[in-house]
């Protein structure tokens, strides 16, 4: 493939949409020539853009408000329906428009007038219930390694417990844990502390960081329907409603939604995060509270649905210990995002992930920990302990998942032998500093 | 059917004002990004985003280019993020209103001029950037819904890129000419 070729394919490669022969072709060039490597770059920084810019355009539907208002301007008589009703006292009932659009979404999914009024009632009281929150804890067990990313699930893990701690009131304050890592968002600024001696902090606050979007949504009920609702709008995920007796012999309303990720089946990321997995969800409502009462999530996979996750407590508006938004670091703890331009920086970002896999596991090898440093975001003792003295076995060709092109991830296959005998095998994730451009170990060891 | 803003925008002038929600769902997702950037607060955002629509409602007849209807709605939208604005540093002067609920009026750090470029691409080429990027759809998905072969809108889709690059880089020159121009 020739440059013109290259750059006359360039938007479908990104897109996904070339055949493998194409895309190969695509690749391989880009490899070999700055040129067409840079104008990829900028397609895919145009991107990543256009990707943002779309997720910071809220799901919310106005739709229905700005036509209400349009037709008063009119002097029309507006229609009483119960969604009428609802939207013009979504305000005064504290519900902000997002469960009034919620309740929009879902009416116009479900099939009968009678489901939709059930529908609409269940959603409203639990969004009520929400909206007059001031702290929530939750507590439940989710299939996942105790160190691992906040939003990772393995079916083949034990399940650990994770928790939220969120206060609403007069800051908002929180907290995530699992039995290797914690967040903590104090009001001012927000920490990760991933055991036993590596964190990173943003200066500043953030109402969900460190991939733990998907249990505050969980703690934000109006969000969280939200959020489904449009979904199932936009992709057509298929959701029910029904009625059930609790254990507690108390009526309780379940609505169950069928979501999935859209990533194809042999895509290495599927169903290892919460946003790459086919999943079903069930919420549970009281009827009697209006409250959310639980939540499961399925693991949706062609070998049969898996629990992964479910919420089995949830504290509402209680007193909650200013303690829980602190956080003891340990003296020797290791800051990351601390990645520094070095003297030949040149050299190493001119590395493919190949050569930059065997370099830092070869450095591994050698126990030359300031060579290795170079490779990670930070080096921690855990990491000289465990890679120190390998033997490097293979190196394999990179691979990238659907979500490489806007993550900008590599996995790069490999084979070692530890210190003490063992074989390990797996991938390597890699990813480009945004700085230095030098690729870092971002997972897979 | 005509599904282009001008045939919308005719309609409406025409009395089926019910056609208008056919504009209003076409736009309200960039147009909530583009107050993104400039609003910090999601309520207000909402807000003024309804109250953009419906100031363009009542102004249809005085739009001289139909076919530029987002363009000239985003100048609306501007327009009342600056009153907004206003009205907010004014309570707050009054009521020591927390300045994380002001407005950054001047969208500092943001990338609000994304939206404004988009504005500017022929029709054909927004409706594919928007119905990939802000409606979520795949690239065959958007090949259905505007019934076009999927090539079509590949093709569409690369010029659109290349047309967002110009605009953006010709943004990004007179911006630099202007802050060139302020230093002393």
């Amino acid at each position: 493939m020739n440059c013109a070729e290259c750059r006359e394919n360039l938007v479908a490669f990104v897109e996904r949409l070339l055949d493998r022969e194409e895309a190969l072709a695509c690749r391989t060039h880009l490899h070999t020539c700055p040129d067409c490597r840079a104008e990829f770059k900028t397609i895919t920084g145009l991107q990543q853009r256009l990707v943002a810019r779309g997720q910071a355009a809220t799901n919310v539907s106005i739709v229905e408000p700005v036509m209400r208002r349009v037709r008063q301007t009119q002097s029309q008589p507006e229609r009483n329906t119960i969604m009428s009703m609802l939207m013009k006292h979504r305000w005064g009932l504290g519900l902000g428009a997002t469960a009034g659009a919620a309740a929009v979404a879902l009416t116009t999914l479900l099939g009968t007038p009678k489901i939709q009024a059930a529908a609409v009632e269940v959603m409203t009281k639990g969004a009520q219930a929400a909206a007059r929150l001031t702290s929530i804890h939750l507590r439940g067990q989710l299939r996942t390694a105790p160190a691992e990313n906040f939003s990772n699930i393995n079916p083949d893990c034990e399940f650990c417990a994770i928790e939220l701690w969120k206060k609403f009131e007069p800051q908002l304050q929180w907290r995530v844990e699992k039995p290797g890592r914690i967040a903590v968002m104090d009001g001012q600024s927000t920490l990760l502390f991933i055991k036993p001696d590596e964190a990173i902090k943003f200066p500043q606050p953030s109402s969900s960081a460190f991939d733990t979007q998907w249990l505050h949504e969980m703690a934000d009920l109006n969000k969280t329907l939200e959020n489904e609702l449009a979904a199932i709008k936009t992709h057509g995920w298929p959701v029910t409603l029904t009625h059930e007796q609790g254990t507690d012999g108390k009526p309780k309303s379940v609505i169950t939604i069928e979501a999935r990720s859209g990533l194809l089946a042999g895509d290495y990321l599927k169903n290892k995060f919460f946003a790459t997995a086919d999943t079903r969800r069930v919420y549970t409502f009281d009827d009697l509270t209006e409250r959310l009462e639980s939540a499961r999530i399925y693991l949706h996979a062609a070998s049969g649905d898996t629990l992964v996750f479910e919420l089995d407590q949830i504290d509402y508006n209680q007193t909650i210990d200013p303690g829980v938004f602190q956080i003891q670091l340990p003296a020797d703890v290791v800051w990351a995002g601390q990645m520094q331009m070095l003297p030949d920086n040149e050299k190493y970002a001119a590395m493919t992930s190949e050569q930059a896999a065997r370099a830092l596991l070869e450095a591994c090898g050698r126990e030359d920990w300031t060579e290795a440093a170079k490779f990670f975001d930070p080096l921690t003792a855990r990491e000289k302990q465990n890679l120190g003295g390998l033997s490097v076995i293979s190196v394999g060709t990179h691979f990238t998942s659907a979500l490489s092109l806007l993550s900008g991830a590599e996995f790069v296959p490999y084979e070692i032998k530890l210190k003490n005998g063992s074989i390990v095998k797996f991938n390597l994730s890699l990813k480009r500093d945004g700085r230095t451009h030098r690729w870092f170990v971002d997972g897979g060891i | 059917m005509d599904l282009t803003d001008r045939a919308y925008v005719e309609r409406c002038r025409d009395g089926h004002q019910e056609d208008f929600r056919l504009l209003v769902d076409r736009y309200q997702k960039p147009l909530f990004a583009y107050l993104a950037g400039r609003l910090r607060d999601g309520r207000q955002v909402e807000e003024v985003a309804q109250e953009s629509f419906v100031r363009a409602f009542l102004s249809l007849k005085k739009l001289r280019k139909p076919e530029s209807f987002y363009s000239w709605l985003l100048g609306i939208a501007g327009r009342v993020a600056k009153e907004q604005f206003r009205v907010r540093e004014r309570d707050r002067r009054n009521c020591e209103v927390p300045e994380s609920l002001t407005v950054d009026a001047a969208g500092h750090g943001e990338d609000y001029p994304l939206e404004e470029a988009i504005a500017v691409l022929p029709e054909s080429h927004r409706q594919v950037i928007l119905l990939r990027y802000y409606e979520g759809l795949s690239c065959q998905e958007t090949a259905t819904r505007l019934d076009q072969p999927l090539g079509t809108v590949t093709k569409t889709l690369s010029r659109a890129y290349a047309l967002l690059r110009q605009e953006l880089a010709a943004r990004e020159r007179a911006e630099s000419t202007i802050n060139q121009t302020e230093l002393p």
